[in-house]
């Protein structure tokens, strides 16, 4: 069970496999959900980008399994779902309906962090920790969700203006942090 | 960051219930590490079926959905082959090909039937021009829809057209050669007309367009050749092994001419007027 079987469902899915296909959306779909209602909070929007995803993933999973690039199954699914989400965010603010409060409420810092043996780096991570909500945001949707100053702006619904300043920002108070 | 230390059952736990209480910077350790570990991703699946009602029928809601769109969805094919057979052959000419195959399976039909001496094979008499319809298809605004992309593009011209038409012959003159020799005809009396066919069909399309060259020398074959020997019942002096030099030669004219005028093949110009 690791990365690789991932990416050997997707090459099955590419053929067509219909049972690949159920047993990549047994494996990752937790994650995926998970992962995507920490990040809107619109439990409905959240299952229309699901399913948006998984049918790209049906129908174009040749280009995947063509493109022997390096990256890993399971990162290009969570690619299309950022992707998906965006869209998702921007259709929304298109039609006119209200910018929802996409995001989960910011996490509180915890307490009892020693239940959780995997951290980052003390200077890296009481750094993050002391980072505005606004900031961390900002810097997750870029760094770990891979996207682009944009889409930032879409998702967590500021200008993108604001999102490059929150950037830099998020960059010199790291560096300060870090030095 | 410690990655061979997986992901804790409690704070896996708290992960999927999205509430608060995880600090972001193990929140952010949690969901690197997910990307990269199936077996605490599949544990995230066990935390969710039990700490999380909401996001399991949320699941199953979209398993449901997914059942019957992937049903009816269409699929996006591997597109490997295809990309290394467009440099030999433009998208219109499998139908040509096909086309060209069913004729010669039908003159080769007419010839086992009627298989009296007196009448000229039909198989021999269809071969030099049987390659025209796969070749009117090589160059051609109307049969191709990425024409225009095809001659922008640094490949282009007689190379590219040469290389198209061998990919032609190379389908049809093994099957003519089958047909010939199941009809008891030597491909000797055709080979040379056949080529020089294809060779003035290239070289006339530089001036009239491809499709119409290739169309105006078939009419003129079957007029004035085909039928007088299927009505008279006897085999064409064109085609008897003592006009084969006159081949020959012809095929060198057209040769020079078209290494001549190659230039013709690198542009829109030679088919749009006409064609349409």
């Amino acid at each position: 069970m690791t990365s690789t079987d991932e990416a050997h469902l997707v090459r099955l899915i590419a053929r067509g496999d219909r049972h690949a296909f159920d047993e990549l959306y047994r494996r990752t779909s937790p994650w995926l959900a998970v992962r995507l209602r920490r990040r809107c909070a619109d439990d409905e929007l959240v299952a229309d980008v699901m399913q948006e995803t998984y049918l790209a993933v049906w129908r174009a999973a040749a280009a995947f399994a063509g493109a022997a690039v390096g990256g890993t199954a399971v990162g290009w699914v969570w690619t299309i779902a950022a992707r998906r989400l965006v869209d998702a965010l921007r259709r929304r603010a298109r039609d006119g309906r209200l910018p929802l409060a996409a995001l989960a409420a910011p996490d509180a810092p915890a307490a009892d962090d020693e239940v959780l043996n995997v951290v980052l780096g003390d200077a890296m991570g009481s750094a993050l920790r002391r980072l505005s909500p606004d900031l961390r945001q900002v810097l997750q949707a870029m760094v770990l969700d891979g996207l682009t100053v944009r889409e930032t702006a879409v998702l967590l619904g500021v200008p993108e203006g604001t999102v490059k300043t929150r950037a830099r920002r998020a960059r010199i108070a790291l560096r300060e942090a870090l030095s | 960051m410690n990655l061979s230390n997986h992901v804790t059952t409690a704070a896996l736990e708290r992960y999927a219930t999205g509430g608060a209480g995880i600090g972001a910077d193990a929140l952010w350790a949690v969901e690197v590490h997910l990307d990269s570990c199936a077996p605490c991703r599949e544990r995230l699946g066990d935390a969710v079926a039990r700490h999380s009602p909401e996001t399991v029928s949320l699941l199953a809601l979209v398993q449901a959905n997914l059942a019957s769109e992937v049903a009816r969805s269409p699929r996006m094919h591997s597109r490997r082959l295809p990309r290394r057979i467009s440099r030999w052959a433009p998208p219109g000419l499998w139908p040509r090909l096909a086309m060209t195959l069913l004729v010669l399976a039908a003159a080769l039909g007419l010839d086992l039937a009627a298989s009296s001496q007196a009448f000229p094979s039909l198989v021999l008499l269809v071969a030099p021009v049987a390659p025209l319809l796969g070749v009117a298809a090589v160059w051609s605004v109307g049969l191709d829809p990425a024409h225009e992309l095809v001659v922008a593009s640094p490949r282009a011209g007689l190379n590219m057209v040469l290389r198209r038409t061998l990919a032609v012959l190379i389908v049809v003159i093994p099957a003519l050669t089958v047909a010939g020799w199941l009809a008891g005809e030597s491909p000797a009396r055709w080979l040379l007309p056949c080529l020089a066919f294809t060779a003035g069909a290239l070289a006339f399309g530089e001036l009239i367009g491809l499709r119409w060259a290739a169309a105006a020398l078939a009419l003129l074959w079957t007029a004035g050749v085909i039928t007088p020997s299927v009505l008279a019942a006897r085999t064409p002096v064109l085609l008897e092994p003592a006009s084969l030099p006159y081949w020959a030669g012809l095929i060198a004219v057209i040769a020079v001419a078209l290494v001549l005028r190659r230039d013709a093949y690198t542009g829109l110009r030679s088919s749009t007027w006409f064609v349409r």
